[in-house]
């Protein structure tokens, strides 16, 4: 990790309120002889990915990475990826974001995240949580577009400052925006300003005071999956109490689950369960954990 | 209450009904009371958008538990949401622009967080236009927007009948404060008193709401209420419920 850039009071002269650091990665999929082949990909800045591969035949595995390991103020990562008809792709990290302290001029930290989809292809995008640490100034925003018929299941997992040591998010705020598109109409919309000790963080109404967030949501059922909701809230039952709560809906074709937990290792398990059962109902593929969540 | 709204939909005077009070005159204050009315034939007492689970479940057991929820849904969910998107389609409809409105419609539809948040929205616009047909204030192959919104038909017979967009805002405001004081009185241990005490004390942050619907530019719309949503999801297989949502 590089360490100039997760201290940011090593930051001096030259920086302040203009400072802007742009990542880019562009990840373009396209079926090829039998299975999703990556023919495009362009970067620029700190953000790459690992060699794609191949652990269930024809879907495309692809491993995001962001070698300096968290956002500083100024960071502005641009992450899209375009699925070509009849693709299919699973994108994940190998480790948890971070989005670190703000600096003292108050330089926000942006992640943009654009997937598109055309018809007939599917995407599961499984990053690992982001971790805001206390004084925090992140922003997220994720925007989904699918034509036609394509496939979408994806999730968002929220870790306010770090509960297993202890350090609350105290300061800073997060705003986080997701909105997920059908053939250029709105199916979802979600938006949240969050600062941290606010109304919003602690009320019942609001985040209740947990530090873990997730949404889950999955797009691309012909019609309600009644019994997959079934089965999935009846799996949550032994999982959920006061230290883990999770709600699942269906509306206008998405299937959301939303959750507030404790800690991160239950909400991701939580979350993975979930995940293994949509996927052979919504993609016809068997749940496969990528190698990478478990090392 | 009650004999103002009887009067309005008893006598059949097609002219006098259609014909458009000037903003701020006694007469849209008469519309807007009629409007907001918890008799107003379109089933919004049947809905609790999430506040029975949460009772049902303890998260909310006093009165000043419940004030907080209602200050948080009205202050930083419907500020956000519900009010700024009145302001917009009464617009819409003043400018007449069809695109617009469509635009507005899909928006809030996508910003409803759950099955029955949206539902209650569909059922209620529905049930509202039906009764805007009968009483001529639009026709009855009027289909705009298509699958509308109770906010998108409030403020088209708001727009209607000459009410000043302000009080727009804080009609709907109050007919929602009084909408889930009759939900809570009918879930919670709360006296008759002591709700009207409550909704006193919520009077201000309807003002405040108002307000700060009033200068959120566009790209602020919208806001998230994760315990709202959750306790609305949990509500679909809530075991027993007097509520729709």
């Amino acid at each position: 990790m590089n360490q100039a850039l997760v201290q940011p009071e090593t930051v001096t002269a030259g920086y302040g309120r203009e400072r802007r650091w742009c990542a880019r990665l562009t990840l373009g999929f396209e079926p090829r002889h039998g299975r999703t082949a990556l023919p495009h990909l362009a970067h620029e800045g700190p953000l790459r990915v690992q060699r794609p591969f191949y652990p269930e035949g024809p879907v495309c595995h692809v491993y995001l990475l962001h070698p300096p390991g968290g956002l500083v103020s100024g960071d502005q990562l641009a992450i899209g990826a375009e699925l070509a008809e009849r693709s299919g792709a699973l994108i994940t990290t190998p480790s948890a974001g971070k989005i670190y302290k703000g600096d003292s001029c108050g330089v926000s930290q942006y992640q943009q995240v654009n997937l598109r989809l055309a018809a007939d292809s599917t995407l599961e995008w499984l990053p690992q949580e982001t971790i805001l640490y206390d004084g925090a100034l992140g922003h997220s925003d994720t925007r989904v577009d699918l034509t036609g018929n394509a496939r979408f299941v994806g999730w968002e997992l929220i870790c306010l400052g770090r509960p297993a040591s202890r350090i609350r998010f105290d300061n800073g705020r997060f705003v986080q925006k997701t909105q997920l598109y059908r053939d250029g109409l709105p199916l979802l919309l979600e938006q949240q300003h969050l600062q941290a000790g606010s109304a919003l963080a602690n009320e019942c109404w609001g985040l209740q005071g947990y530090p873990q967030v997730g949404s889950l949501y999955a797009v691309g059922f012909n019609q309600e999956p009644s019994a997959l909701l079934e089965q999935l809230r009846a799996s949550l039952e032994p999982l959920i109490g006061n230290h883990l709560r999770v709600a699942i809906t269906w509306r206008r074709g998405v299937l959301v689950a939303r959750l507030l937990g404790q800690d991160s290792e239950q909400a991701r398990h939580c979350f993975t369960r979930l995940w293994q059962q949509i996927r052979p109902a919504l993609l016809q593929r068997e749940a496969l954990i990528p190698r990478i969540w478990l090392t | 209450m009650v004999t103002i709204m009887t009067t309005c939909t008893g006598i059949p005077m097609p002219t006098e009904i259609n014909s458009a009070p000037s903003v701020g005159s006694s007469r849209a204050l008469l519309h807007l009371l009629h409007l907001t009315s918890p008799s107003l034939p379109i089933g919004g007492f049947a809905y609790s958008q999430g506040l029975e689970y949460a009772i049902d479940s303890g998260w909310i057991t006093t009165d000043s538990e419940l004030q907080q929820w209602l200050q948080g849904v009205l202050g930083e969910g419907m500020a956000r949401l519900e009010l700024p998107l009145l302001l917009r389609f009464a617009e819409a409809y003043r400018q007449k622009d069809e695109g617009a409105v469509n635009y507005w419609n899909h928006w809030l539809l996508a910003n409803r967080e759950t099955k029955e948040l949206l539902f209650e929205d569909q059922q209620l616009g529905l049930a509202l236009r039906r009764l805007l047909v009968s009483l001529a204030v639009i026709e009855t192959d009027d289909r705009l927007p298509a699958e509308p919104s109770y906010c998108s038909q409030f403020a088209r017979a708001a727009g209607h009948y000459g009410v000043s967009d302000s009080e727009m805002l804080t009609g709907f405001a109050w007919a929602w404060l009084e909408n889930q004081i009759a939900v809570a009185c009918k879930t919670l241990p709360l006296g008759q008193t002591a709700a009207q005490q409550l909704m006193m004390r919520l009077l201000p942050v309807i003002d405040q709401a108002v307000a700060t619907a009033q200068r959120l530019p566009d790209d602020r719309l919208g806001a998230t209420l994760p315990g709202v949503a959750l306790a609305s999801s949990l509500h679909e297989t809530q075991y027993s419920r007097l509520f729709r949502s």
